[in-house]
């Protein structure tokens, strides 16, 4: 049977005192060749740059691209047979900041080196960082080759600055570090999503995914300061010996208490959770392949990646991990909900992205970050796989993408293996039992069910009821978009129509549906866009290996023991909890989790498949009923959370500018500027009058000087002198 | 005439002092306020009158005869004054025909 | 007078202050043509300020005690009623008039302070040469009126800025006085006075021993001589005739063959006119000189800018005389 337990001192407070045994980090001077896995995205960003400016037409940068990524990527294996599990080393590339200030007494110093450090989890990371890299830069080569000559080059420019902050963030060796990384990250997602430049409302969504992670930068940069605060420095190994010698006396005592939480925001801004996860379905504004690598496979698993490596950080506040878990179970369910209402399938599975980000928080908040961990080596998988089919259907489709418009896809030519793919990730996605994410969510909701605390086990709950909706609004999906007559409509990025005479896999589809612009033939992916779709499925079903191996072969989990000889140690056990209902926590969940799967694509079979009409009828029903009135158009704006976020903070900055802008005009422009150079002028005109031309203007003058003078003299000077 | 001055009279040399700061002061302002230019030389007349008792105060005050020379004095500039002063008023007169004096006032600065 | 309090002097200065505005608002509210009732509140106003400044200064005069005198007052206040008629009235003509009165009230004063050669001297050139001299240009200048006006031409009517003009002069007036009377002033002007009237004394028996003329008549007038007798001065020191022995000033003479001493008293000094007639010639006699080459410029002058600027050519003089052309050429006006 299964046989989960969970190591850690089964008390209240999560991994209060078990911060776990960390193994002390060595240095490895001899692997400095592992910087070239930053240093080869970085190199054919520069390469990159030098195609735009020679104003190159071809598809050159995506070649360099591809070559850069996949050399990144055998590197990483090189390393990963080198390394394994092994003590973490540190790599030290070069001298960046160091700076000492005090005198003997108070000395104090400062020093961030570029260096890596490489323990299991940051392999582990960087496996499927490079790997999908690689794999979404070839499928983006044929992606976006309608922009060659225009945006290519920056695409892949972006997607190179993308892929070497995403390393640096990851391979980092302190915090500083880390949030170089974390910055360069946020600002290739913002030139990616910004990519269409000319769309206003893909500006707006860049600025807003920007914005929003540097709330939570901010929180970030907090955090690091108040870690350099208490305990003297930013370094890994060194922050790691120092808190395992103890709880030490920090600055104050809300000090080392504040850092988790410090951490937590950035952590939720970047990874999309609530309060600051309105910025990720704008960011489907960006191209396909985008979507797909930093917002569902990569950047978004920053936030989980800074907490699992700071995982010991977080036994400092007792609520710090329990903070964790609630938002984000509540982020799961919320996101989950109003994904079950979109029309966008982008934006379906950018609200899905939320949601399973969600679940990865739950589950280090609860304790396990072999549970978090696990889900986000299976989520980027079987969501790349999503979204890059999505991106096959609106390459295909001119940019159509909303389910209402789009039937029957997998009986279009061309596109039948791209939907049998996506149904390979409909069901990863919904943790159909025996898949390979069945076993990562299992794994986290286990955790919570079997917990002690009473909030964690109504998480695991609403964990599972959130999978039968994941579950439901996936296959919705599907069922709308690949499954059915055959219907589809253009969206709006037509090609021109000699585009499509050049392209030989397309062919005129036999009972061409109703509402095709003129002459309009969809066509089907080719190799490039297909081999990766393959990659990546296979890489969605071998990320079940471990699992399998444990559960059919006995051997031994290997994402657990990655995780379990990093800083991660702390919840890398075995997950093991109490009897729930009578039967151990993980059959509970096994059994519920499946049936609700089950029931969700049941469901959406009915109303989706068997009988469309069945939505409709399902939504009127709900609107005519006066208690669940408010359910449908809720969802489908989205909870209000933008309109909120609009009246909270936009409206109010907006006043505040303007009435700033009005102190500016007239006060600060008006009377001080301009107002000094009017009394120049006022005072001449003062006097002005004097000079008429008039005689006595002058008399007037004259007088008045003698005057003055005459005063003078009386009055002051007489009278000194007494 | 010296006995009824034997003793020094205070009061006849304070309101004679009174009486020229006042006559400067109106002579001033009428100097600078009326546009006939006849008029305005007049009361530049007043304003040597001012200056004129102002003399013959101190004069007393301090018992020489030297005040009243130096009004003698004032006198024989204010006739030569006078005479130039109404001469050019002539010529000008005769060039616009009116004695205002805001008629010349091309000097202006704007 | 000693020094008083600078509280009291603080008090005065800010007092005459006063009133000095006052004085001045109300030459204001007159100056301007606006309603009757505000010229006659102006008037009644500047009356009073002007009442009021004579008071503190003969406060100051006196130190607080006594009548106040009535001749310096009266003219005093004639001469400024003149002034402030002069400036304000729309007729020239009359301002020219109100100059006279004015004139004859500082007359007055200037008899009041012994200056009384000066104060006739001041009336027959002023109101009787410089003033006619005005009167005969105003006459000359004479405008006639437009159709439906009084007399005053509209630029007379009207004075130009007022306010600034009266504050001008306020400011000049508060200066002066501030300077003028205040009882340090008070006290040096006293000071002054006892030390020049002993200087004024002596000087005065100085003067008389200059005029031999003068003191010859008086000589002949006490010893009876008649004219034809000779006399002559018996003295150590020829320019200082009148002696003095400490009590009573004489004179001695030589006449008749024998020395007599004839004593002189305060009546035999000289008077004023006699006075002012010697320091003249005694002392400023290079004075006299420039003012009368002052006086024959300004004739000069006065010739010169009145004369017609008619610049004739030849031809025009000889035509005007009478006489035939030179040349044949056209004719131009002459230059104006």
């Amino acid at each position: 049977m299964l046989n989960f337990s969970l190591l850690a001192d089964a008390t209240d407070h999560a991994a209060a005192t078990a911060i776990g045994v960390i193994q002390p980090a060595v240095d490895a001077p001899d692997l400095k060749w592992a910087g070239l896995i930053i240093g080869l995205p970085a190199l054919s960003a520069l390469l990159c740059t030098i195609c735009g400016a020679m104003r190159v037409r071809s598809k050159l940068p995506a070649f360099i691209t591809i070559v850069a990524l996949i050399g990144s990527f055998v590197l990483t294996c090189m390393l990963f047979q080198q390394l394994g599990q092994g003590a973490p080393r540190v790599v030290g590339l070069f001298e960046w900041m160091s700076f000492s200030w005090g005198n003997a007494d108070r000395f104090q110093s400062f020093s961030a080196p570029f260096a890596l450090y490489v323990d299991s989890l940051t392999l582990f990371w960087m496996l499927f960082v490079t790997g999908l890299g690689s794999l979404i830069a070839i499928y983006a080569s044929e992606y976006m080759e309608s922009d060659v000559g225009k945006g290519y080059t920056r695409f892949f420019g972006g997607v190179s600055v993308f892929l070497a902050a995403m390393a640096t963030l990851v391979m980092a060796s302190n915090l500083v570090v880390l949030y170089l990384g974390w910055e360069g990250v946020g600002l290739a997602s913002y030139l990616l999503i910004g990519y269409y430049y000319s769309k206003p409302s893909a500006v707006a969504a860049a600025k807003k995914a920007f914005i929003m992670n540097r709330i939570g930068d901010l929180g970030l940069a907090l955090g690091i300061s108040l870690i350099w605060v208490n305990y003297g420095t930013v370094d890994y190994a060194t922050l790691f010996s120092v808190l395992e010698a103890g709880p030490t006396a920090g600055h104050g005592d809300w000090m080392p208490g504040a850092i988790p939480f410090l951490l937590m925001l950035g952590a939720f801004g970047k990874s999309a959770q609530i309060p600051l996860f309105t910025w990720l379905p704008d960011a489907m504004e960006g191209p396909t392949p985008v979507s797909a690598l930093i917002h569902a496979a990569t950047m978004v698993t920053a936030g989980v990646y800074l907490i699992a490596r700071m995982y010991p950080l977080f036994a400092l506040h007792e609520d710090a991990l329990a903070t964790v878990a609630w938002v984000g179970g509540l982020t799961a369910f919320v996101a989950a909900t109003i994904g079950m209402a979109q029309y966008d399938m982008k934006r379906v599975w950018a609200y899905s992205t939320i949601s399973q980000l969600g679940y990865m928080f739950l589950g280090l908040g609860v304790g396990t970050t072999f549970g978090a961990g696990y889900h986000v080596f299976t989520h980027a998988f079987f969501k790349a796989l999503l979204f890059l089919t999505a991106g096959a259907v609106m390459h295909g489709f001119a940019g159509q993408i909303d389910i209402r418009k789009l039937s029957g896809l997998r009986k279009v030519p061309g596109f039948r293996l791209v939907s049998y793919l996506a149904l390979l990730g409909c069901l990863w996605l919904s943790a159909l039992p025996f898949s390979a994410a069945f076993f990562s969510k299992d794994t986290i909701l286990t955790a919570a069910l079997g917990s002690e605390r009473s909030d964690f086990q109504f998480l695991g709950w609403l964990g599972l009821l959130t999978a039968g909706i994941t579950a439901y609004y996936t296959f919705r999906v599907w069922f709308r978009t690949f499954a059915g007559p055959v219907h589809f409509e253009a969206g709006d990025e037509q090609h021109d129509a000699h585009d499509d005479t050049h392209d030989p896999h397309h062919a005129p589809v036999a009972g061409l549906s109703l509402g095709a612009k003129h002459d309009f033939h969809p066509h089907g992916p080719r190799w490039a866009i297909r081999i990766p779709l393959i990659l990546i499925a296979i890489g969605a079903v071998a990320a079940g290996w471990p699992a399998y191996n444990v559960l059919f072969f006995h051997g031994e989990n290997w994402v657990q023991s990655m995780i379990a000889h990093s800083s991660a140690v702390a919840g890398s056990g075995e997950v093991h909890g109490q009897d729930v209902l009578g039967l151990s926590a993980h059959l509970m969940t096994s059994i519920v989790g499946s049936t609700a799967c089950v029931i969700g694509i049941g469901i959406a079979f009915w109303m989706h498949l068997a009988d469309r009409s069945a939505a409709d009828r399902v939504r009127s029903a709900l609107r005519g009923f006066i208690l669940t009135r408010w359910i449908p158009t809720t969802l489908e704006n989205r909870w209000y959370v933008d309109e909120i976020y609009h009246m909270m903070f936009r409206l109010p900055l907006w006043a505040g500018s303007h009435i700033l802008h009005f102190f500016d005009k007239t006060v600060v422009d008006g009377f001080l500027v301009d107002g000094t150079g009017r009394v120049p002028v006022a005072v001449a005109r003062l006097f002005q009058p004097l000079y008429n031309g008039v005689l006595q203007g002058y008399a007037a003058t004259m007088a008045g000087g003698f005057v003055l003078i005459a005063g003078w003299v009386f009055w002051i000077w007489l009278r000194g002198n007494g | 005439m010296t006995e009824l001055l034997a003793t020094y009279d205070a009061s006849s040399v304070n309101a004679a002092l009174l009486t020229s700061s006042v006559l400067f002061g109106i002579g001033l302002v009428g100097f600078l306020s009326r546009r006939n230019m006849i008029v305005m030389f007049l009361c530049t007349e007043l304003m040597f009158q001012g200056a004129a008792l102002a003399m013959i105060a101190f004069g007393r005050v301090h018992g020489n005869p030297d005040g009243q020379t130096f009004v003698i004095f004032i006198l024989t500039i204010a006739a030569a004054e006078a005479a130039l002063a109404l001469g050019l008023v002539v010529l000008l007169y005769r060039r616009r025909e009116t004695l205002d004096s805001e008629a010349w006032s091309e000097l202006k600065e704007c | 007078m000693d020094q008083s309090a600078p509280s009291d002097m603080l008090s005065s200065a800010t007092a005459m202050l006063a009133l000095a505005a006052f004085a001045s608002a109300g030459l204001v509210m007159i100056m301007r043509p606006g309603a009757r009732s505000i010229r006659l509140a102006g008037s009644v106003l500047g009356l009073a300020g002007v009442a009021g400044l004579f008071v503190e200064v003969l406060k100051l005069a006196s130190g607080g005690a006594g009548i106040p005198p009535v001749l310096p007052v009266l003219f005093g206040a004639i001469a400024i009623f003149g002034a402030a008629r002069v400036i304000t009235h729309p007729r020239p003509v009359f301002a020219a008039v109100y100059f006279i009165l004015v004139v004859i009230a500082s007359a007055g004063l200037f008899l009041l302070l012994g200056a009384d050669f000066m104060a006739f001297a001041l009336i027959i050139v002023y109101a009787g040469a410089i003033l006619v001299t005005y009167m005969f240009v105003l006459m000359l200048a004479q405008q006639s009126p437009q159709d439906g006006e009084t007399s005053a031409n509209w630029y007379d009517r009207a004075p130009r800025e007022a306010l600034s003009c009266v504050i001008i002069g306020f400011v000049m007036i508060a200066t002066l006085g501030q300077v003028l009377f205040n009882p340090n002033e008070e006290a040096r002007r006293v000071a002054s006075s006892v030390q020049g009237e002993v200087q004024a004394e002596a000087d005065l028996w100085n003067t008389l021993s200059r005029m031999p003329k003068h003191l010859k008549s008086i000589a002949r007038e006490r010893l009876q001589l008649s004219r034809d007798e000779p006399i002559t001065f018996v003295a150590s020191d020829p320019n200082a005739v009148v002696q003095s022995d400490g009590k009573d000033h004489f004179v001695v003479v030589t006449a008749q063959g024998k020395d007599q001493r004839i004593a002189l008293s305060a009546a035999d000094l000289p008077m004023n006119a006699q006075v002012v007639g010697t320091t003249l010639v005694r002392d400023y006699p290079a004075s006299i000189e420039v003012a009368g080459v002052i006086l024959t410029m300004a004739l000069f002058g006065a010739v010169v800018l009145a004369r017609k600027q008619v610049e004739l050519g030849e031809d025009e003089r000889r035509v005007l005389a009478g006489l035939s052309r030179l040349s044949v050429e056209p004719e131009s006006g002459g230059p104006r």
